[in-house]
């Protein structure tokens, strides 16, 4: 374990660490050529995951990084995360799907022209959705983000149960169905390249290709490198050196001279926008916006990644990202099975989100930073961080009015 | 006289609940001097500059910066206008380097968003390359040759000190608070800290206001002392007055406190 | 940020549709309303034994335990095996029997639940003290999502009610307004519990170093109280009256694994509502928390109803943290709400 976490001290901390990335890369590129010959292999052949279950992870891996950023970047426990996804999927629904069939719109899309509804190639689709979501993102953080850490974490909750419910019940919206109600909004158009599929083999519509999985996975892989350079360039730029600071030391922060109610939307909004993308992609994927898939226990699913992967730690956010990940979509099950074979009576998915809520206790307790630790936060929880504490021992020239004015 | 002065704050009044931490002070600082705050404990200078650099709201009364009412802005704002502080306590960023300290310090007078950071552009590049030589330069003239990337939480309590010096000269600041810079230090460190006071004042021009309970240092490098005692001002004058002032002496006796 | 007077004027507004929106459905049928109310009444006075539980927590170590509302759900549930199933209490039970066997069960979840509760701190909250404020808080949700599925894993997805066990319908009148059984047993169980609560909190030793270290940490334990254990009795204490709550729970309405996630909400808004920290705001922000429940799935002019009843229960948190987050009893502390 050390030799892990020393290794992984910051992206390269000698030559030979140079070629991680690199390899991590191409390994993840070429999942689907030689997934099947991992999956013949004896004994760890059946918990290999699938292409189409690696999809999902790595959607989930998207929005676990942005999730990281408001967690693990600036500090802010935000247990709503859900709502994002829900805004990015059903942004979706409303510009690639046959829901507003009041318009026969489209536009570079992967379905045909005739159809009903918005159609918007989905690659747009997947930026509109972004920035949707970043909007809602700052506007929930207006109220939000005013708050102390505890209250924050409550009323992102909150938000994280609003929205779903307002999906829900949005089919009638003064008579007016925005979101179809329980049904969710099906079929959402999947991804495609309808303009280069003319002159090119790339397909037309990943749906209807014979190598769907495939193509669904290298659009989200692609995705995902996306998310991650941003994220890195981010975290060493002048405002991840802002969130970082608030994360350790929020009054020493202002006092330096850094607007907290700002930095910390973005903060906010950014986390956001990846939520809303990798939600409008899985939609994509999923073939639909469905109002069951958005639940509370979902954000902490995600927020279980980051603790398990390392809070602030971009290597282990995707580690513990794609682990829970593939626990969700197939680990437990397989488990499960293996567990009944030798003649238990358990089910191991039934129970899921008690083994997250082990995990974040036991990592929380054992090994607080995270299987790869971010150099810094390593040290910040187990040691103690100056900010304050838990119990607030300070005496006089203690900074823990919150009396004051902000932004 | 009153254009001179970089602060002027008059009856400032902080109540919390039924106690009075702040009694109508009057307090003014003028531009290019070194002045100090003193009293005993509990006197209440914590929390007058609390209320200076915008984490207290006083309960009423204002202070003026540079001609601009502060009493309620938010502490960043303040900051932005050109007051830097150091903390009683120090509360440096413990797990970022002393580079990435400082280089916090300079977040107000940096300008590159969130595109520039993704995207870094050359302007961008060229403002983060400046912004570390700056911070090298600040770090070694407050006495921080080496160690820049180690991890600042690790640095030697003296060091620890004047890398918060540092991070607050990084806010490019016009007035300088310094809350007790030399708790925990010898009497070298100490007296070195003490030139160092001056010198910042001379070659960058910065007011400075400290707050300090070794006498040695506030006797030794102030042009001005005021005194607090249960919030209330009860004395004002250079060090000569103050040494010889009843009150003042009547104050540190009956709390027992006050070195030098 | 201090709102501006357009935001407290809003507010103002909002409070004055609202009580509007009452007086109108009072006056349409002044019978219906109050009976109505009274439903909220009964409910109003669970949630505020859970909402006790919170704010007794949060009062001493300004953390809002997530696990509280499961421990609710799991006592509620433990309570169900102790009626029906160790004491073989059933519909044909006599009134007598059913009183009897509701105090034997109390003296089995209550130092159950309560020893339960402070172990919980013991192991998942005491040794994350000096970490950031972060830890125990995330701490605090995967144990609650533990305990759930204990929960679970010992019940299964079932409900259990006792509902049938206790007198149907309505114990007496006054005019045409109905004062249910179910409200005399939740008020018959519940005022004694609060009472000793109170006896507890104002007279005794423990109870006043709770407040001691509630107030000022650090100044407690520098005169010589036991802030551990101190901690440890809040916790217990918190337990005892989730177990209360939780059979009373049981008896009214229904359990499952899955209960506390909502009713954890509701009793930590109403402690919020109330003023965090403060007991009796607890109580008097569940009370009001019952009531807009009630009237919001009861009332006949224009009610949400009750799909809307979470949404409208986080928005009064949403709408006091950020207008008033010291609550109705709180006050305006330097440390904040």
């Amino acid at each position: 374990m050390s030799s892990v976490s020393e290794r992984a001290r910051g992206f390269a901390t000698g030559p030979r660490d140079k070629w991680i990335a690199p390899a991590v890369i191409v390994l993840g590129l070429l999942y689907p050529w030689y997934v099947e010959a991992l999956q013949a292999l004896p004994l760890i052949g059946d918990f290999i995951p699938s292409t189409e279950s690696m999809v999902v992870m790595v959607a989930f891996t998207m929005m676990a990084l942005g999730l990281n950023i408001v967690v693990g970047y600036a500090g802010l426990l935000d247990l709503g995360y859900v709502a994002f996804y829900a805004v990015g999927a059903y942004t979706a629904g409303w510009f690639a799907s046959q829901q507003f069939d009041q318009v026969t719109f489209s536009f570079l899309s992967s379905v045909p022209d005739d159809q009903p509804g918005i159609h918007i190639t989905m690659w747009l689709v997947l930026l509109v959705a972004g920035f949707l979501t970043l909007f809602a993102g700052i506007l929930i953080g207006l109220p939000t983000l005013r708050l102390r850490g505890d209250y924050l974490a409550i009323v992102t909750l909150g938000f994280g149960e609003i929205v779903p419910q307002v999906v829900r019940n949005g089919d009638n919206f003064f008579g007016f169905d925005l979101t179809h109600g329980t049904f969710g909004i099906a079929p959402i158009d999947a991804a495609g390249f309808p303009v280069l599929a003319s002159f090119t083999s790339l397909p037309k519509n990943f749906q209807t290709s014979p190598n769907r999985a495939m193509w669904f996975y290298l659009g989200a892989f692609a995705l995902l490198l996306i998310t991650v350079f941003c994220t890195v360039r981010l975290r060493d730029s002048r405002l991840g050196r802002a969130w970082i600071a608030i994360r350790e030391d929020e009054t020493a922060a202002a006092a330096m001279g850094v607007p907290l109610m700002r930095t910390k939307t973005w903060s906010y909004a950014i986390g956001a926008f990846f939520g809303g993308v990798a939600g409008a992609y899985y939609a994509s994927f999923r073939g639909g916006a469905f109002p069951a898939d958005f639940y509370f226990q979902f954000s902490v699913f995600l927020l279980c990644m980051v603790i398990l992967g390392g809070m602030g730690s971009v290597w282990g956010v995707i580690a513990g990202a794609m682990i829970l990940g593939y626990l969700d979509r197939e680990g437990l099950a397989t488990i499960g099975s293996k567990i009944q074979d030798a003649g238990l009576e358990f089910d191991p998915t039934k129970y899921q989100f008690g083994i997250y809520g082990i995990i974040i206790v036991a990592m929380m307790l054992i090994r607080p930073a995270g299987l790869i630790p971010e150099r810094r936060h390593r040290i910040e929880l187990e040691e103690g961080v100056h900010d304050t504490p838990f119990y607030d021992v300070q005496l006089e020239g203690t900074l823990t009015d919150r009396d004051r004015t902000d932004d | 006289m009153p254009e001179d002065d970089l602060v002027v704050a008059t009856k400032v009044r902080k109540e919390f609940g039924g106690l009075v931490a702040t009694d109508d002070v009057d307090f003014t600082i003028p531009r290019g001097a070194i002045v100090s705050l003193i009293g005993p404990n509990g006197a209440g200078k914590t929390t007058f500059f609390n209320q200076l650099t915008g984490v207290y709201k006083p309960t009423s009364g204002s202070i003026l910066f540079d001609g601009t009412e502060v009493s309620y802005l938010p502490p960043h704002t303040i900051t932005k206008l050109g007051i830097g502080r150091t903390f009683q306590n120090i509360r440096l960023f413990q797990q970022m380097s002393a580079m990435e300290n400082v280089l916090v310090g300079m977040n107000c007078r940096l300008h590159s968003g969130i595109l520039g950071a993704i995207f870094r552009f050359p302007k961008v590049k060229r403002e983060e390359e400046e912004a570390r030589e700056k911070a090298r330069e600040l770090l070694v003239y407050c006495g921080l040759p080496r160690r820049h990337h180690e991890r600042s939480g690790s640095l030697p309590h003296g060091d620890q000190r004047r890398l918060e010096v540092a991070r607050a000269l990084a806010t490019e600041p016009k007035l300088l608070l310094l809350d007790e810079p030399t708790a925990g230090m010898n009497p070298q460190e100490t007296a070195e800290f003490t030139a160092f006071v001056s010198k910042v004042r001379d070659e960058k021009g910065v007011t400075v206001l400290l707050i300090e309970h070794d006498m040695k240092v506030v006797m030794g490098v102030s042009e001005r002392i005021t005194v607090l005692e249960y919030g209330a001002k009860i004395a004002e004058g250079t060090p000569a007055e103050i040494r010889a002032d009843e009150r003042v002496i009547e104050a540190y006796l009956g709390h027992g406190v006050g070195q030098g | 940020m201090r709102s501006p007077k357009v935001v407290d004027g809003l507010g103002l507004g909002f409070v004055a549709v609202i009580v509007l929106w009452l007086a109108v459905n009072f006056f349409k049928d002044p019978t219906y309303f109050l009976n109505v109310g009274l439903d909220g009444l009964t409910r109003g006075t669970v949630y505020g034994v859970v909402a006790l539980g919170y704010t007794l927590v949060y009062g001493i170590l300004q953390l809002i335990n997530f696990a509280h509302g499961d421990v609710f759900a799991l006592s509620g549930l433990v309570a169900s095996t102790m009626m029906l199933t160790v004491l073989s209490i059933d519909t044909g039970s006599s009134n007598a029997a059913v009183a009897g066997a509701v105090v034997v069960t109390l003296l089995v979840t209550v130092p159950l639940f309560a020893v339960l509760n402070g172990s919980i701190e013991r192991v998942a909250y005491r040794p994350l003290r000096n970490a950031p404020r972060v830890a125990p808080l995330i701490t605090a949700v995967g144990m609650s999502f533990i305990v759930q599925n204990v929960s679970l894993a010992l019940y299964g997805v079932d409900y259990e009610s006792g509902s049938e066990l206790i007198p149907q319908g309505v114990a007496f009148n006054i005019g045409d307004v109905r004062f249910t059984w179910k409200l005399v047993i939740a008020l018959a169980i519940i005022v004694p519990a609060l009472a000793v609560l109170t006896w507890f909190v104002e007279t005794t030793r423990q109870g006043k170093a709770m407040r001691a270290v509630a107030q000022d940490t650090e100044a407690s334990a520098m005169m010589g109280i036991n802030v551990n254990r101190t901690i440890s009795t809040t916790f217990f204490i918190a337990g005892s009256l989730a177990a209360v709550a939780g059979l009373v729970f049981f008896l009214e309405f229904q359990v499952r694994y899955d209960t506390g996630f909502e009713l954890g909400l509701i009793a930590f808004t109403a402690a919020v509502l109330g003023g965090i920290g403060n007991l009796p705001g607890a109580v008097l922000g569940a009370l009001l928390i019952g009531f807009i429940q009630s009237y919001n799935e009861g009332l006949l002019w224009y009610a949400p109803g009750g799909d809307w009843t979470r949404s409208i229960v986080f928005g009064i948190l949403i709408a006091v943290l950020v207008f008033r987050p010291e609550g109705l009893l709180g006050e305006r502390t330097p440390e904040g709400a």
